[in-house]
Order: structure tokens, then C-alpha cells, then sequence
């Protein structure tokens, strides 16, 4: 798909296995975050298709891909700066009665779900180490407690694909290791997939089954974490001794 | 075909007029992200300053018209020093800018209304003279202000595209905290933006009431709509954008009252006809004829 | 001054401040809420009076009948006017709702076969001899009350009196509803898409369908605001309905603290206060003025307080500071 004028995303061909951690490597303006938008339905390809489940979803509106389970972190750790850190958690709920308006005569039910969305939210909090900041504004939260929130969030979406956008870019060693336990953890739990983006390749290479490796907009490489380490494209594309194609 | 054309003629004069209008507000827009409602004002102003300065004090039409230029700079210059500069400080939303812009057109509609009176105005000039021209009547005004317009719009158009000021101008509009880091002086390019628009809704404003005859102190919001329209059919913030938003806009108005058009709808209803035209293109270029298109819900 | 005096007169103002603190509160729902900027909310109210008053005054319609029709039709504006342009951005949305509302007055004013153009709502074409006035079932309903109250309240209860009753209970009905509302997760999707529409859709939510109910449910109060503007007035003409009314709401809503509705009715009394009020600033130096220039001054004052408002304190009289520096 191009941006004016300048193909970001050309030719990408990949797929990812359920329950995997698969992560998308490469030097800036690969067209990672591109890649990104284009799975969750934030930019709309110009040719080419995205299947998920068997289902095709370049076509569908990014609240739609949602729903059928691909959810996103955002680079930079999106929060909603004006909504309390546990009231960002519980916009992650899904199917919430109150959502809808014909449910305004059914106090009930609304409530039902809040308590319980409550729960998890609140649970979520304690795993990641900011329950102390759930009443306050997201606003008062530092980069990595931002990310930590952006991650959770994610979390409470129901989720089978998580695509996180840099979720270490920034965070100090501690709670990257803490995010790493909650990610095992979850991991296991619910045998989600993950698809990352990151530029720490030490975390990269640890954590991953797959790596991807992107370059001007082309996968040049993808296999087992230790290939790519061999792999002469990808040194050159990261030293950049490659001359640009036209 | 006479009618056809006496359109069209009628078309570009209007557009050139609108052109000059929007360009100041798109300028406006693109250095200091506000959308000045206050610029339907400007124009009232424009033209009956430029009565006062000609019919009222005698003075040579041409001085007039630059003495209500250069009003319109200078009050433009006044509210962006006790308004718009303390507004930028204090971070001031998009809400706010539009309050405070509503706020400003209310104070200079009633100011103008209080010291000019609700009389309608009529420049001194003569209105009735006539050229023939493939069937058409083309007024002698109607032409003075289409050639006056179109060199208006050509030095503007250079001066932002060769000048120094202009070039910053740009650059600013489209990054300004690299801008202003790279050495540029942003308080001459929020002069300059302010010297244009000021002048600019001025000059709109007397050729508004030079093709128009009697004019009101309602003028001026009569045809902030449509001018709106044009900046946001040119995609806001694009001076040229702006330019060619006023005269498409200023020719299909005219063109859709032809008979020949299923009876051509009624000249009352033009603005309207504006807003269907706007509405439609924003419905497949939601940015703007010339914006770039993003994918947003 | 002895005007001032007269207990009628804030009975009136009273009323007229009921009446645009529902107005305003339909646009509370929209910007505090929901962060949308409609510049056109008073094209609503146009909508639900003139068509209450057409169906009754052109069609002999029941009243009750006539005046719902009239909030669905401002619903149903709401609905055109979202649907049509919602998708757009936040500035180029408030350029457009302006223009709404506009093209709303503007075919009111050339419509004379069905609105009455410029003469207002005396010149609606009336079906039998009738006059044209389409408050008679409501006046009757307003008398009765009157007499019931009388003997409570004494002199004071005249209609006007009633009518105040009437819009304030409503105006309080509807705060009821609207904060219950705004406590819901419609409401917290909402504030959401406020800052970002990134963030909600990528969570699943359709940020376009919830911005639509917004707006819908804020002309359908708009709409009921209208209502009783007709009523109070009893006399329509498109010159009531000028993009400055959208702005009055607007400053009534800021006054009050745009993200709450606790501070709403204060701001309503105070902005009625200085409406009506400014009628008899008959003292120097606006002695000078005659009256059409002391309406200029009237909305020059409220302009030069909408700039002040903003530049000072846009937080309004409730609102927190720390939310404005949030955004």
C-alpha cells in the first residue's frame, strides 16, 4: 500500500501460527507499524488480503476486526488521558450491555456486567503493579505505566491475536519482566497468539518462535530466532550496505 | 447560450470573490489552526469603511479602498495581539477557538451595526454600464472586480510561493515546532498570515459591494457560508486549495439557477446549493478536493 | 426601573432560562460527552416548533400528536445530519452542522406556502377560518393550572407562572435522565472518543454508531426545547432561530462545566439574567442608545463574555481545571 508516493507495505507475505509468539523485525520505515495498521483494519490495503480464521478482513472496519478477536497496542502507549486508569481497562470489556442504549431500562443487567468487568480489571491492575492508580486520571501515568495500562487493556479485549506495538520500546528491565510473566502467563492460559513489533533484539530473540524481517516494505526473512542471525539479507538491511531498489 | 454564459461570467466573478475571502481564512487556518469566524465581518467592514472613506468624506475611491485595507490589517493585527496570542499561551482547544472566533464575529457584527446604523450602503460608482459580450451583459463593475481580483490572487499566489515570508509561511503551516526551531521568525509569518487575511477580507468585501450594489451590514455573514464552503471544499488549510474551492463554488452557484437545468433552481436557494455541493464531494474526499484521504471510523 | 420590579418579569426570565437550559443540555450530551462539536443544534429547534406548529395550525392535528411529531422531526434532523457528516473531522463537522442549521432556517424563510417565509407563523395557510395560532389547546391546559394554583400561590400565579412550573419540572426530568445516562458505558465509550478514535475501535467499538445516538439524542432534547419555546412565544418567525441561539446554548453549556450537568440550571438562570436583564440597561451610558441599538449592544456583551469565558476560565463555574489541562 503506498503513502503518497512512497509504497510502504510491497509484496508482504506472511502467516502466523495460533499460540505463537511471532515478532516483525527490521530497521525504521520498513513498514512494520504499516503492517500493523493493515491487519487491524486502521489502513485499508490497496491490493492483497488478510485472512484470519479463514475469514477475509481487509475489507472490515477496524471496530469489526475487533470483535473477531485481533486486538492492539498502540506505539507510544495510547491512554485515554481524561478516563480513570481502571475506567481505560473497562472500555477493553466486551459485549457490555451497557453499551448499548436500549439497555438504559435495564439497570440491571448493566450493573451485573460492571461488577464483574470490575473484577477483572481490578485483578489485572494487581498483576501488572497499579492498582494504587485506578481511580486516578491515565493522564498521571508515566510512559511505562502507560504501557503496562495499553497491554492490559488489551488483555480485557477478549483477545486471540494480540498485535503489540513495541510494548518494551521505553519500559525499564523490571517491568519488562514483569510484562513478560503476565504475557506467559496469559499466554498459556488462553493460548492466544502474539504478533509484536520490537526493536530490542536480545527480548526478540528470548521470547520469539518466529521472527520476521522486514525492510523497505519486503519480508526478507522469517523463520527460527537463531536463523536469522545468519541470515545475509537481514545483516544488510540493518547496516544498510543494501542499495535501495527501484 | 446568452444565459449560459451571462452565468458563467456572473460564476467567476462571484468565485474570484470568494477565492479572495477564503484564501485569507485558509491561510489563517493553516498557520494558526483557527477557523476565524470572524472573517464574514471583516468583509461588512471592508465595504463600508470603504463607503464612509468615498460617499461620507469624498475621498478618491481608490484611497478609500486601501485606507479600509489597511483598517482591516490593522484591527485583524490588534485582535491577534490582545486575543489570539494570549489564546495560543494558554493552549487553548479547538472549542475555544471557536467560541472566542464566534465571540469576535459578534462583537465586530454589532460594533459595525452600532456606529454604521442598519441602513443599506451603495458605493458611488457606476453600476448600470454594460458590455455586450456573446450574448451576455457584462457589468463594467462586474468586470473591474474580476480583473482587480484576479491580479489580487496573482500576487498572492507568487508572493506565497516565492517570497521568503511565504516559503516559511508554509513550512510552519506544516511543522511548526521544526520551524520555529530551524531559525524561523514565527512571529513575521503570524504577521504576515493576519496582514493578508485583513487585507483580503477587506478586498472581498468592497468587490462584494462594488457587484452587488446595496449592501447591508448582514453582507458578510450572507456569504461566510458559502465561502466556508469553499475553504473546506479546497481542503482547509490549502491557500491554492482555497482559491480553486471559491471559483468552482461560485460557478456552479450561478450555473445551477440556469433554465435550462430542469428549470434551474431559485437564485434564493444558492447557498444551499453550495452546502449539497460541499457535502457531496466531502462524502467521497472527506478531507477536502485536495486532502489526503484517511481512514479514520 | 420599576420594570425590573415587577415579579412577572422573573417569572419570565425564569422561564426563558428553563428553556434554553434544555436546549443546552441537548448539547451537553454532544460535547461533554461525546466531544462533538454541533454548531447547528438550534436548526432543531426549528425543526420541532415549526413542524408542531404547521401540523396544527395547516392540518388541525391534536396538539399531543403534533407536538411529538415535531421532536421526531428534530430527532430525524439530528439523524440526517449525523449520518451525512459525522464521519468528517471535528472542524470541518462544526463548519457543516453551522450550515445545517442555516439551510434549515433559510428554507423556512423562502417556504412561504408552508412556513409563513418571513412573516412568521401568522402567515402559516390555516385550514377553515380559523386564526393561526397553535397554542390554544396548550393555553387552555395552562388556564386550568392556573386556577388550580391561584389559591395556592396567590396573585403570582399567572400562565407565565405555570409555564416556568412546567419547563423547569421538565428541565429537571431530563437532567435526571441525561446524568443517569452519562454514567453508563455507552457514556464512558463516548468520553473515550473524545481524546482518540483509535483506541475505542481497536477495543471493538463502533465510535460512528455511538457519536450518531449522541447527536440523535441530543436534538430530540433540542427538539423538546423548541416545543416549549413555541409555546412561550406563541409566534414563530425564522429570525428566532439565528446560529446565535446555537451559541447561547454553547455559553450556557461552558458556564456550567461542559463535562457535568450539575452546574447546567445556574448557568441557565445566569445566562437568562443577563439576556433578559440587559433589556433594562436603561442607565447611562446606554441611556444614549435607542432600542434596536441596545439589542446591538445585548449581543455584543454576550459576545465580549464568550470571549472571556474561554480566555479565562473555560472550565466554567464547575468545571475541573484539571480536566482542561488534560486535553
Amino acid at each position: 500500500m503506498s503513502f503518497g508516493g512512497v509504497r510502504a507495505v510491497n509484496g508482504a507475505t506472511l502467516d502466523v501460527e495460533v499460540g505463537s509468539v511471532t515478532s516483525v523485525i527490521g530497521p525504521n520505515g520498513a513498514g512494520k507499524t504499516t503492517l500493523f495498521n493493515l491487519i487491524s483494519g486502521a489502513t485499508k490495503p490497496d491490493s492483497g488480503t488478510i485472512l484470519f480464521e479463514g475469514l477475509e478482513i481487509h475489507n472490515l472496519l477496524p471496530h469489526k476486526i475487533a470483535d473477531r478477536g485481533i486486538i492492539r497496542t498502540f506505539q507510544g502507549a495510547k491512554v485515554i488521558k481524561r478516563l480513570s486508569v481502571l475506567d481505560n481497562l473497562m472500555l477493553g470489556g466486551q459485549d457490555n450491555p451497557g453499551d448499548s442504549l436500549v439497555n438504559f431500562l435495564n439497570p440491571k443487567a448493566r450493573k451485573a456486567y460492571e461488577v464483574q468487568c470490575r473484577e477483572r480489571a481490578m485483578e489485572l491492575l494487581k498483576q501488572i503493579g497499579i492498582e494504587r492508580f485506578a481511580d486516578e486520571y491515565a493522564g498521571i501515568l508515566s510512559g511505562g505505566q502507560r504501557k503496562l495500562l495499553d497491554l492490559a487493556r488489551a488483555l480485557m479485549a477478549n483477545p486471540t491475536l494480540l498485535l503489540l506495538d513495541e510494548p518494551f520500546a521505553g519500559v525499564n528491565p523490571t517491568l519488562v519482566e514483569k510484562l513478560l510473566e503476565v504475557l506467559h502467563a496469559l499466554r498459556s492460559k488462553h493460548n492466544l497468539t502474539f504478533l509484536l513489533i520490537e526493536h530490542d533484539l536480545e527480548t526478540v530473540m528470548n521470547i520469539s518462535d518466529r521472527v520476521i524481517v522486514m525492510a523497505e516494505g519486503r519480508v526478507i526473512a522469517d523463520g527460527k530466532p537463531n536463523s536469522i542471525y545468519e541470515n545475509q539479507a537481514v545483516i544488510d538491511a540493518y547496516l544498510g550496505t543494501r542499495k535501495a531498489s527501484k | 447560450m446568452a444565459e449560459f454564459v451571462q452565468l458563467l461570467f456572473n460564476g467567476l466573478v462571484e468565485g474570484s470573490i470568494f477565492g479572495i475571502a477564503a484564501l485569507g481564512i485558509s491561510l489563517v487556518y493553516s498557520v494558526l489552526k483557527l477557523v476565524n469566524f470572524a472573517a464574514g465581518d471583516f468583509l461588512t467592514l471592508g465595504a463600508f469603511t470603504t463607503f464612509f472613506f468615498a460617499t461620507n468624506s469624498h475621498l478618491p475611491f481608490i484611497v478609500a479602498v486601501l485606507l479600509s485595507m489597511l483598517l482591516g490589517v490593522a484591527i485583524s493585527l490588534i485582535l491577534e495581539f490582545i486575543i489570539w496570542r494570549k489564546l495560543r499561551k494558554t493552549g487553548a482547544g479547538m472549542l475555544a477557538l471557536f467560541l472566542v472566533a464566534t465571540g469576535v464575529a459578534f462583537v465586530l457584527r454589532q460594533s459595525i451595526a452600532l456606529i454604521f446604523g442598519s441602513n443599506s450602503r451603495k458605493f458611488d460608482i457606476d453600476q448600470i454600464k454594460t458590455f455586450e459580450f456573446l450574448g451576455a451583459q457584462i457589468a463594467q463593475a462586474q468586470l473591474a472586480v474580476l480583473c482587480c481580483a484576479s491580479v489580487a490572487i496573482t500576487v498572492i499566489a507568487l508572493f506565497i510561493k516565492k517570497s521568503t515570508i511565504g516559503k516559511n509561511m508554509r513550512a510552519y503551516s506544516d511543522n511548526p515546532s521544526l520551524a520555529s526551531v530551524s531559525g524561523i521568525n514565527v512571529d513575521r509569518v503570524i504577521i504576515a498570515t493576519w496582514t493578508i487575511s485583513g487585507a483580503f477580507g477587506a478586498l472581498a468585501g468592497i468587490f462584494q459591494g462594488t457587484v452587488q450594489g446595496q449592501f447591508t451590514n448582514g453582507m458578510g455573514l450572507d456569504l461566510l457560508l458559502s465561502i466556508l464552503a469553499a475553504v473546506v471544499l479546497g481542503t482547509i488549510g490549502d491557500a491554492y486549495g482555497a482559491l480553486i474551492g471559491g471559483f468552482v463554488l461560485g460557478i456552479v452557484m450561478e450555473l445551477s439557477t440556469w433554465d435550462a437545468l430542469l428549470g434551474g433552481i431559485p437564485s434564493t436557494y444558492k447557498p444551499v446549493v453550495a452546502f449539497a455541493v460541499l457535502v457531496i464531494v466531502l462524502l467521497f474526499k472527506p478531507e477536502g478536493i485536495f486532502g489526503v484521504r484517511v481512514r479514520k471510523i | 426601573m420599576t420594570a425590573l420590579m415587577q415579579p412577572g418579569f422573573w417569572v419570565f426570565i425564569l422561564t426563558m432560562s428553563g428553556i434554553y437550559g434544555i436546549f443546552s443540555l441537548g448539547l451537553q450530551i454532544q460535547y461533554g460527552v461525546g466531544g462533538i462539536l454541533n454548531f447547528g443544534h438550534v436548526g432543531m429547534m426549528a425543526l420541532s416548533s415549526y413542524t408542531m406548529a404547521i401540523l396544527i395550525i395547516s392540518h388541525g392535528i391534536n396538539f399531543w400528536i403534533a407536538a411529538a411529531a415535531g421532536v421526531a422531526v428534530a430527532a430525524l434532523g439530528g439523524a440526517f445530519l449525523g449520518l451525512t457528516t459525522l464521519r468528517l473531522r471535528g472542524d470541518y463537522f462544526a463548519i457543516v452542522s453551522i450550515a445545517f442549521s442555516e439551510i434549515v432556517r433559510y428554507v423556512i424563510y423562502n417556504s412561504d406556502g408552508l412556513t409563513g417565509g418571513v412573516q412568521g407563523s401568522l402567515a402559516i395557510p390555516v385550514i377553515g377560518e380559523n386564526y393561526p395560532s397553535y397554542t390554544d389547546t396548550w393555553d387552555s391546559i395552562m388556564n386550568r393550572a392556573r386556577d388550580i394554583l391561584t389559591p395556592i400561590f396567590g396573585e403570582i400565579a399567572d400562565r407565565e407562572f405555570v409555564m416556568a412550573i412546567v419547563v423547569w419540572i421538565t428541565l429537571g426530568i431530563l437532567l435526571l435522565i441525561v446524568s443517569r445516562i452519562e454514567r453508563t458505558s455507552w457514556a464512558r465509550v463516548l468520553r473515550a472518543t473524545r481524546e482518540d478514535d483509535e483506541v475505542p475501535a481497536a477495543l471493538g467499538k463502533n465510535v460512528f454508531r455511538f457519536r450518531l445516538q449522541a447527536v440523535i439524542i441530543g436534538s430530540v432534547i433540542g427538539g423538546i426545547a423548541g416545543i416549549y419555546w413555541g409555546l412561550e412565544s406563541s409566534l414563530l418567525s425564522p429570525d428566532d432561530f439565528l446560529t446565535l441561539v446555537t451559541f447561547y446554548g454553547w455559553m450556557i453549556l461552558i458556564l456550567g462545566g461542559a463535562t457535568k450537568v450539575k452546574g447546567l440550571p445556574i448557568a441557565a438562570i445566569f445566562f437568562g439574567f443577563l439576556y433578559g436583564g440587559s433589556r433594562f440597561f436603561t442607565f447611562w451610558p446606554f441611556s444614549h442608545l435607542d432600542a434596536s441599538q441596545r439589542a446591538y449592544v445585548r449581543i455584543m456583551i454576550i459576545g465580549i463574555v464568550l470571549i472571556i469565558l474561554m480566555m479565562r476560565r473555560p472550565q466554567g463555574i464547575f468545571g475541573k481545571r484539571q480536566e482542561m489541562v488534560l486535553e
